[in-house]
């Protein structure tokens, strides 16, 4: 056999193994934190418990031409069981009615309003607000971005905290009340905490609440349901707990303001500016030298909508991944650095074994290791072990990951969804995982090139009921 | 070689292990369907009887005994007065006080919890919530501090200091309404609490929440800590905050130095006490604020002037026309969402 070949084939196997033992790590710190998580109470229970020391939260909500939705995405936020809070919908120079709609079904006027200048952003042309409604304010800026439209949300608002969510996502009723409490327990140490995302593809829709929960019949919308399980369920609770998480899902995530904006805000110059902005707040408190929590809580969660259609995917995947790559390039004195304790040792080696070295590694074992064996430079065992990392412990791990979903919180509701789910962590191995690391291999190409911007996301709309 | 097929089967196991225990769940899922469907059943013939008040009763056992505790507490949760007290009287002849005195022995702290805080409904189960402030959870802890306190029974505050470790282990935001609690039977214990000199800051900040929600007259006391300030940077602000929340003028020579404070957060704290209190005398400290370097004092300056009625109104609009641009965009900005509030 040659040496060569098996080198390798040594590397590709080692950094598959080293993948599967951190996520059986994350298994292990996910079941740990599900398992001592404080008690979760129900929602009656919660606003009795929490109603008169919940801090005040900014809602922030950029939209950029979503007149189709955002009628009803802001019904259903001013209608969060919250006892102080207000909306921001921040319209980020949309070219449709978005405001327009806005103004008109909310009976909204243009009105003065005084406001911060602490983080950069485009220039606000707007502020529209109704009496009937003194919950409700919209931004209306020149566009410049999500993080842009987010910087002028935390300039607007007036609360400790403020929760970035995307306009076109669905908070269940009581999301709020859930994701506070790493604030109300520790309100001296937490500085940002998030929730989780599922899919609402397939769920029924009534006045922008989820009122039945179904899967979907779109195989790519399935496949991606059984990822945000493994991202939430598994590898941010167990970075949770391990007080190394690194990214706030842009989608859901609530934050101390005053820390957000002694970081600057959210960063302009790059498409990952979630991840970015907890990596900065890490970095910030670090060099402080002050005591603090970023935490993530399996129960408040976020329905968003996810892509359906191949071509969608593949940008947002290349995207995501030219996130990741764009915040640990620039933040790269970090990595590995032990003076960024359990942030640069775990967090970022994290981020270099799962998103930087990762599918590069992956795709290229995917091209030589069968094709070595097949030309005989490779025995047997070589293979199978390939095989090993790259399939059956993929499986497993989803298996897990689904295990632990049914043991401690089973939000699908009926079986069959979970023998569907059960079918998916077989099957997403055989082909999509392989599409899934070429996608990733386009953004990390995306990065090279230091291309920018975000593409177009074409969304297929809440099912409605 | 040997490892690499060992990899191999280790992969395969484990895989085997993970598709018996999901078929393993998905089977124990499929009774658990029939078991929910008898739990309707069961909850809908218990709720007339529940919320009937009759307590002649007979006691329930196994699953059903859980259904209607299960029921029981929900219901309790949107009740109040003598409907609450017939309702629970139901549930303890039904036996759903004793299956919670189990509960509160749970190894889950969710469990506990939730029984703990259902048994300080209860009459006769004090002594049991009592003992959760030993219990390990720290969760559990609160739940039957605030639980017992909710009910005027709470044992002497420093008897909860030591029990709950606040201001060490537990510096949640509801020691303030635990805190409240107190100060509404034994204020004097809450305020003893602000001149320990070894008691933790962060309790200090919940004590001076609760002191100022239960009112007037601790205004005083608060006043001299704002004065004198003990070495502790993140109460001042509170404190000052907590003065305007009481509204006693007493206050006033205290925010006046807090309206000059180097920190500030202290200077925005007292503007806002300024404005809660309608201290007209400190309008033109005020207006000097609507140029300070930190956007928060601005807004709250302008903010306390509004409040204040002519004389407030008198600078703002003074500061509007005026050459400080800061001040005249606070003063100009401010006025016109006054106008259209």
């Amino acid at each position: 056999m040659n040496a060569g070949a098996e080198a390798i084939a040594l590397v590709v196997i080692v950094m598959g193994l080293a993948q599967t033992a951190f996520n059986l790590v994350q298994l292990i710190y996910a079941g740990i934190a599900l398992g001592t998580r404080p008690p979760v109470p129900r929602g009656a229970t919660l606003w009795r418990r929490y109603s008169e020391q919940a801090p005040a939260i900014s809602v922030l909500a950029p939209a950029f031409n979503e007149e189709l939705s955002i009628v009803e995405s802001v019904r259903s936020l001013l209608a969060l069981q919250y006892p102080d809070f207000e909306v921001v919908v921040i319209n980020d120079g949309s070219s449709d009615g978005t405001l327009t709609k806005l103004v008109e079904s909310f009976g909204l006027r243009k009105v003065e309003r005084y406001v911060d200048e602490a983080v950069e952003h485009a220039p606000v042309r707007g502020f529209y607000a109704s009496r009937a409604i003194p919950r409700l304010l919209v931004v209306d800026k020149e566009n410049g971005g999500k993080a842009d439209a987010l910087n002028a949300g935390i300039n607007c608002s007036r609360t400790p905290l403020f929760c970035a969510i995307d306009a076109d996502s669905i908070l269940e009723a009581d999301a709020l009340l859930r994701v506070v409490r790493p604030f109300i327990d520790e309100p001296h140490l937490t500085i940002a905490a998030g929730g989780t995302i599922r899919i609402a593809n397939g769920c029924k829709v009534d006045a922008g609440r989820i009122t039945e929960i179904h899967l979907p019949t779109n195989f790519l919308a399935l496949v991606q349901i059984m990822e945000y399980l493994r991202a939430f369920l598994m590898a941010r609770l167990a970075l949770g707990k391990m007080q190394a998480l690194m990214v706030i899902s842009g989608a859901f995530g609530l934050f101390d303001r005053q820390r957000v904006v002694e970081v600057g805000g959210y960063s302009r110059d790059t498409v990952g500016e979630d991840m970015e902005l907890v990596i900065k707040l890490h970095r910030h408190m670090r060099d402080l030298g002050l005591p603090y929590r970023v935490e993530f809580i399996a129960e408040p969660v976020c329905w968003t909508e996810c892509p359906e259609d191949i071509r969608v995917l593949s940008r947002q995947r290349a995207r995501w991944q030219r996130g990741s790559l764009e915040c640990f390039a620039k933040h790269k004195d970090m990595a590995l650095n032990p003076r960024y304790g359990r942030i640069g040792m775990l967090g970022f080696g994290q981020i270099l074994l799962v998103d930087v070295i990762g599918p590069l590694v992956e795709v290229l074992g995917y091209i030589l290791v069968p094709l070595l064996w097949a030309l005989g430079l490779l025995a047997l065992p070589w293979l199978l072990a390939f095989l090993a990392v790259t399939f059956t412990l993929g499986i497993f791990v989803s298996m897990a990951t689904l295990v632990l979903e049914e043991i401690q919180l089973r939000r699908f509701i009926r079986v069959r969804e979970l023998v569907a789910l059960a079918v998916i962590a077989v099957v997403e191995n055989f082909g999509y995982r392989q599409l899934s690391n070429y996608w990733r291999l386009q953004g990390w190409w995306q990065f090279m090139r230091k291309q920018k911007g975000w593409g177009t996301m074409t969304r297929k709309g809440f099912r409605t009921g | 070689m040997s490892a690499l097929v060992t990899l191999w089967s280790v992969s395969l196991i484990l895989c085997l292990v993970g598709a018996v225990a999901l078929v393993a769940l998905i089977v124990v899922r499929i009774f658990s369907g029939r078991a929910s469907r008898n739990r309707e059943r069961v909850r809908r013939r218990l709720t007339p009887a529940l919320l009937g008040g009759d307590a002649n009763v007979e006691k329930l056992s196994g699953a059903e005994l859980r259904f209607a505790t299960d029921l029981a507490l929900e219901l309790a949760e949107f009740m109040r007065g003598t409907d609450r007290a017939e309702l629970l009287a139901v549930a303890a002849a039904l036996g759903v006080s004793d299956l919670l005195q189990k509960r509160a022995r749970s190894r889950t702290a969710q469990d506990r919890l939730t029984a703990i805080e259902a048994l300080a409904l209860f009459d006769d189960h004090t002594g049991v919530v009592e003992q959760a402030l030993d219990d390990s959870n720290p969760h559990v802890r609160l739940g039957a501090a605030l639980a017992l306190s909710a009910r005027g029974d709470a044992p002497d505050l420093m008897t909860l200091v030591r029990k709950l470790r606040i201001g060490e282990a537990e510096n949640s935001l509801l020691l303030v309404s635990l805190m409240s609690d107190i100060a509404a039977c034994d204020p004097d214990a809450v305020r003893a609490l602000l001149t320990d000199e070894a008691f933790p800051e962060a309790g200090k900040v919940a004590a001076v929440d609760a002191l100022a929600d239960s009112g007037y007259s601790h205004a005083p006391l608060l006043a001299e800590l704002a004065a004198n300030p003990r070495g502790a940077p993140d109460l001042q602000p509170r404190v000052f905050r907590a003065l305007g929340r009481t509204g006693h003028p007493v206050s006033a020579r205290a925010i006046e130095a807090g309206l000059a404070s180097q920190d500030w957060r202290i200077r925005a704290a007292s503007a806002e006490a300024t404005g809660q209190i309608a201290l007209r005398r400190f309008a033109e400290q005020l207006g000097g604020l609507l140029s300070d370097d930190h956007w928060w004092v601005r807004f709250r300056a302008g903010e306390a002037l509004l409040r204040l009625g002519e004389p407030g109104n008198a600078v703002m609009n003074r500061a509007a026309t005026g050459a400080d641009a800061l001040a005249c965009r606070a003063a100009t900005t401010l006025l016109a969402e006054k106008a259209a509030a």
